[in-house]
């Protein structure tokens, strides 16, 4: 924070290409100068904060497949990178299949946000913070990117390489994340603790997933991804393995719990200490786990 | 103050509709940043220290100057003159010394905002960093750094007490009995201490001004405004200018809460303008300049002792509080004072010892919120009420009703209390929550508790502050009231339309308020705060429009041959008693009556004036605070919560919220209530939400992502707002003010339920779900 204060953007060009290739042309020809952007709620709030000021911003919500937002009983979910969020809510077919994702998308900032808000752009940004990026991990999602030399599949797992780093390269735009089908008897659940109760960012974020799976010796398959308490979007895969090696009960999932816990890196931030957030994902991951198992019965 | 006669249908006491409900809801109103200046307007952008204190060495404006559609760049250098409220400690622009991170070194006027912000890159200035002062404790150490080493030159308020040489720009006294001897007849003594951090109004409309100096030096300024007489007189003496040469203009205002009383950026935007004569110069606050650049409610470090007999019976208090003023305390001053002479809340104390220092930090400057100091003051004392009462053990709303005024009571400083309606306010808020029965919890996870707490609060402002007020009717007998008050969202427009319709005799619809405020057609309003509208405008209303009514039955009651007495107003027909004769108020008031005989007319256009000036409030004695009438007033209430706590999260959720003030008479009741509410809500979010983080002078939550306030999903499930009436001698139907009080109780209430539902006590607000977490952590209620 400094004595200076914006009251405006900063000067950029406006650039609407026509195709994927040759914004992904645009892009990679002017790899420090521009930047894609979606519904803009970070980009444009961050330029005008003075934290970025790319030359040029490549519009890319109109090109082709963007909008599109497709559900096939045997593939699974395809969200199109211009999706916004109140479109997944109000989907009948994301409410029916992934009731997490409609979970997640509620708990981010506000209704008239979520008319810009998109998951894809959530993703992109990278933040350790971001509230859907748990829903989109746990859910295996993967990334469709167009670049220079085409078009290629990524898993979200790998996506992250630190705080707003991606495995992008100049040039790529995520066009689509796809979900695949979950498993038959599944549940999900997203906690986020904020610290009022309405459009803030987390303090600590838990999502929580799990079903049925024979192969396991628990009988269970659970994953839990962490939002703030690490410099990436964390799945602490000890939580995973532990609830898959022990058979599910209020002490396995406590101590699972207490995995997780150690797991997080947190720091001190201006919304939260790191003892606080450690605390949390320890209580939260146990709340978060029980409600799962639950849930599943 | 005797009612005129009113009719049955007298719109005093209902709620009626707002006045300016339909243009607010609708988007019509007009607010300062929608008014439109054409192609010569220019724009404002301030250059702002970097450091929390340091001196100016040197500053080159010669390159911005430069840059093409930059018109005027000013500095301190322009600007000689002093400004402030009651103690004028502030330059408009820095001259040798900068006491705060984002105080104003320079000004820019531009063809556009962007030229503007890029001219403030071009200004080079150089600092000396000095030492800062972070604390008030700190600061009034004999070898702190000095701030204001011409402190004893200030101009000053008679009652308020600098101390040259000192960071100290006020110490108000409070010496009543003998504390010291008291101590010993004790059954019960505590001493505890608190922190209550900065916070910030955060209205929905960040500051603005737009100031136009004409050829002749003539001054017209657009503000969003609490005051634009205050900010008349005391910007035009600070630029050497008559107060008659400046005219302010304030439309409609999007929340004020105190920050936009006085004179905060409005001065920059006038001193920037008297250099580009002709153009409108137009400065507007980013949403993180208002956080930091605009008045914040100070810090305060408060301590408490005091003891009761073993009946319970408050036998002496001494109370200490070091105000955390900021870098200019020019309105800071006074609310040191009135936490000095509100020490012993609403209270009879035999025995007390008060001080209240106000202290320069380099922190954002320190000014009016709604409360005036006592939300900060009452969030500590109200908790040692709680604590003294257990280790006494007695019930906490028991030993409140057993201390609190009642009438007659003594105050601390001497004198009386009016009568007042306390003891019945702290009863009805206890019994609304089911005082003494303890509620399940929700789930396993969660504790439940209850917390009450009393407040009291004068209005805070010179002794003779004073309201005005005009009525005028149109040919259609509808009436225009002029007023100098703005409406801040607290619904003064519409009470002042019910008590000109209710004196004068016409329907409440026929009454419309003359805005916007504009110093130069408005009659005079002080300043839009310390609750003072409805009683003090409220007054000034009722006369000027007595005065119409005079008038007008004098006029008819010549032309009928009949004695005023006999007449009345009633719906807007004037009427007789004796000869049942009757005519509207319509084409009279205008073109007055033909004379009997048919020779010549009576009368002539109705204008009616009134006005209203305390005039029986003394001094209070500068070394023991003493005096028979110190204050106009006292508005008194309580709220009372019901919370529980999460135990997984530490997170707070207020179930129920219950306020009750003796408003002495609730002129709009469903006004009053909102007052109440809307308090409710903002105590609520200062209690568990706000805290202005100032880390070594900077701060590091300036903006809405991290600055917290509470939401609409954020207000308890159920509110209750309880209403009670015990008359007020000189206010308006008995009316005192309730604007601010209504989040006074509020900290202590919330806080008093905390330790009822888990045990533990917090330093000072916010009571955040990771502090209350880690508390009942270290205190192994969690594990």
């Amino acid at each position: 924070m400094t004595s200076d204060t914006h009251p405006a953007l900063p000067e950029f060009e406006y650039v609407q290409p026509q195709t994927l290739n040759e914004a992904s042309e645009f892009l990679s020809n002017h790899a420090n100068e521009a930047r894609p952007f979606l519904g803009g709620t970070d980009v444009f709030v961050r330029m005008r904060d003075g934290f970025l000021s790319p030359k040029y911003l490549v519009d890319v919500k109109n090109l082709s497949g963007m909008s599109l937002l497709t559900f096939d009983p045997q593939s699974g979910l395809t969200v199109g990178a211009a999706v916004n969020m109140n479109r997944i809510i109000a989907s009948p077919e994301v409410q029916a299949h992934y009731p997490l994702l409609v979970k997640a998308c509620r708990s981010v900032a506000s209704y008239q946000l979520r008319t810009r808000a998109t998951i894809i752009g959530n993703i992109c940004n990278a933040s350790p913070a971001g509230d859907v990026i748990g829903a989109c991990l746990v859910l295996g999602g993967i990334l469709h990117i167009h670049g220079i030399n085409g078009s290629h599949e990524e898993n979200l797992s790998a996506f992250f390489l630190g705080p707003g780093k991606t495995t992008l390269e100049p040039g790529d735009i995520v066009t689509a994340i796809h979900f695949p089908l979950p498993p038959q008897k599944c549940s999900g659940t997203y906690i986020k603790l904020g610290r009022n109760q309405l459009s803030d960012l987390s303090i600590v974020g838990v999502t929580a997933f799990g079903y049925k799976e024979p192969t396991c010796a628990s009988g269970y398959r659970f994953r839990l991804a962490l939002a703030s308490v690490a410099p990436l979007p964390l799945m602490p895969t000890e939580v995973e393995t532990h609830l898959a090696e022990h058979p599910i009960s209020a002490e396995a999932i406590h101590e699972a719990a207490r995995l997780a816990s150690e797991a997080c890196t947190p720091i001190d931030d201006v919304r939260g200490s790191a003892r606080y957030r450690k605390e949390m994902v320890r209580n939260l991951s146990e709340k978060a786990l029980t409600e799962v198992w639950k849930k599943l019965g | 103050m005797a009612e005129p006669k009113i009719q049955n249908s007298s719109p005093v006491g209902e709620s009626t509709p707002r006045i300016d409900a339909r243009e607010k809801v609708t988007g019509a109103a007009i607010y300062t940043d929608d008014l439109q200046f054409g192609n010569a307007l220019l724009y404002a952008r301030i250059k702002r220290s970097p450091h929390p204190h340091a001196l100016i060495k040197k500053t080159d404006v010669a390159r911005a100057k430069a840059l093409p559609g930059v018109k005027a760049v000013v500095t301190g250098e322009d600007f000689p003159g002093y400004i402030g409220l009651y103690l004028q400690d502030r330059y408009i622009f820095c001259r040798d010394r900068a006491r705060y991170v984002g105080d104003p070194v320079a000004g820019v006027a531009a063809v556009s905002e962007e030229i503007a912000q890029k001219a403030l890159d071009l200004i080079e200035v150089q600092y000396e960093a000095l030492e800062p002062v972070l604390d008030p404790e700190a600061g009034i150490r004999p070898d702190a750094p000095l701030l204001h080493p011409d402190l004893g030159k200030y101009v000053v308020a008679g009652f308020i007490y600098p101390k040259a040489g000192t960071n100290i720009s006020n110490h108000f006294k409070l010496r009543k009995g003998n504390v010291e001897e008291a101590w010993d007849k004790c059954a019960a003594v505590i001493e505890r201490s608190y922190r209550i951090p900065h916070i910030q109004h955060v209205p929905i409309e960040p500051h603005i001004a737009i100031a136009k100096v004409d050829e002749r030096g003539e001054v017209t300024m657009w503000t969003s405004s609490q005051s634009p007489f205050a900010q008349r007189n005391l910007i035009a003496q600070s630029l050497g200018i008559s107060q008659s040469e400046m005219r302010v203009i304030s439309p409609a205002v999007g929340g004020g809460f105190g920050g936009k009383a006085g004179v905060s950026m409005e001065s920059l935007a006038v001193a920037i303008a008297t250099k580009v004569k002709g153009h409108p110069v137009k400065l507007r606050l980013t949403r993180e300049e208002e956080f930091f650049t605009a008045f914040v409610r100070q810090g305060l470090s408060a301590h408490f002792k005091m003891g009761c007999d073993k009946n319970g019976k408050l036998l002496a208090m001494e109370n200490c509080f070091y105000w955390d003023g900021g870098a200019y305390t020019e309105y800071g001053v006074n609310i040191a004072r009135a936490a000095g002479y509100s020490c012993t809340g609403p209270y009879e104390v035999p025995n007390v010892k008060g001080d209240s220092y106000c202290v320069y930090t380099n922190h954002p400057v320190g000014g009016p919120m709604r409360g005036f100091g006592m939300p900060e003051m009452h969030a500590g004392l109200e908790q040692c009420m709680d604590e003294l009462a257990a280790q006494i053990g007695m019930d906490a709303v028991e030993f409140r009703k057993l201390n609190c005024l009642k009438t007659d009571s003594i105050l601390a400083t001497g004198g009386k209390i009016h009568p007042i309606g306390l003891e019945e306010c702290i009863q009805k808020a206890a019994n609304a929550v089911d005082w003494g029965r303890k509620s399940p919890a929700s789930a396993p996870n969660k504790r439940r508790g209850k917390g009450i707490a009393a407040m009291w609060k004068a209005p805070a402002m010179p002794p003779n502050a004073g309201s005005s007020a005009w009525v005028e009717l149109a040919e259609d007998g509808k009436v225009n009231v002029g007023i100098g008050g703005q409406d801040i969202g607290q619904g003064a427009f519409t009470i002042s339309a019910q008590m000109a319709a209710a004196t004068l005799g016409v329907p409440y619809e026929w009454v419309r308020v003359a805005a916007p405020v504009d110093t130069r057609y408005s009659p005079y309003e002080w300043q839009t705060v310390a609750s003072r509208l409805t009683w003090s405008m409220g007054n000034a209303i009722v006369n000027a429009a007595k005065d119409v009514r005079k008038q007008i039955l004098d006029l008819v009651a010549e032309a009928w041959d009949e004695s005023p007495d006999e007449l009345d107003i009633v719906n807007g027909v004037v009427i007789s008693y004796k000869s049942e004769k009757e005519t509207p108020l319509k084409n009279l008031v205008i073109y007055g009556l033909p004379n009997p005989d048919g020779r010549g007319w009576k009368g002539g256009p109705v204008i009616g004036r009134g006005n209203f000036m305390p005039k029986d409030v003394t001094g209070l004695d500068a070394e023991t605070g003493q005096g028979e009438h110190g204050v106009v007033h006292y508005t008194t209430g309580a709220q009372a919560v019901e919370l529980e706590v999460d135990l997984d999260t530490g997170r707070i959720e207020i179930l129920k919220g219950v306020a009750a003030f003796d408003v002495g008479k609730a002129i709009n009741p469903e006004l009053v209530k909102a007052q109440m509410e809307g308090g409710l809500v903002q105590g609520i979010s200062s209690a568990l939400l706000e805290h202005l983080q100032l880390k070594d002078g900077f701060p590091k939550n300036a903006n809405l992502v991290d600055y917290r306030i509470a939401t609409s999903s954020d207000i308890p499930r159920e509110m209750q707002s309880i209403i009670v009436e015990v008359a007020q001698d000189d206010g308006p139907w008995g009316a005192r003010g309730i604007g601010e009080h209504s989040m006074v109780p509020t900290i202590p209430a919330i806080a008093n339920a905390i330790f009822d539902a888990v045990g533990i006590r917090l330093e000072g607000p916010p009571f955040t779900a990771e502090k209350i977490y880690l508390a009942m952590l270290d205190a192994g209620i969690v594990k």
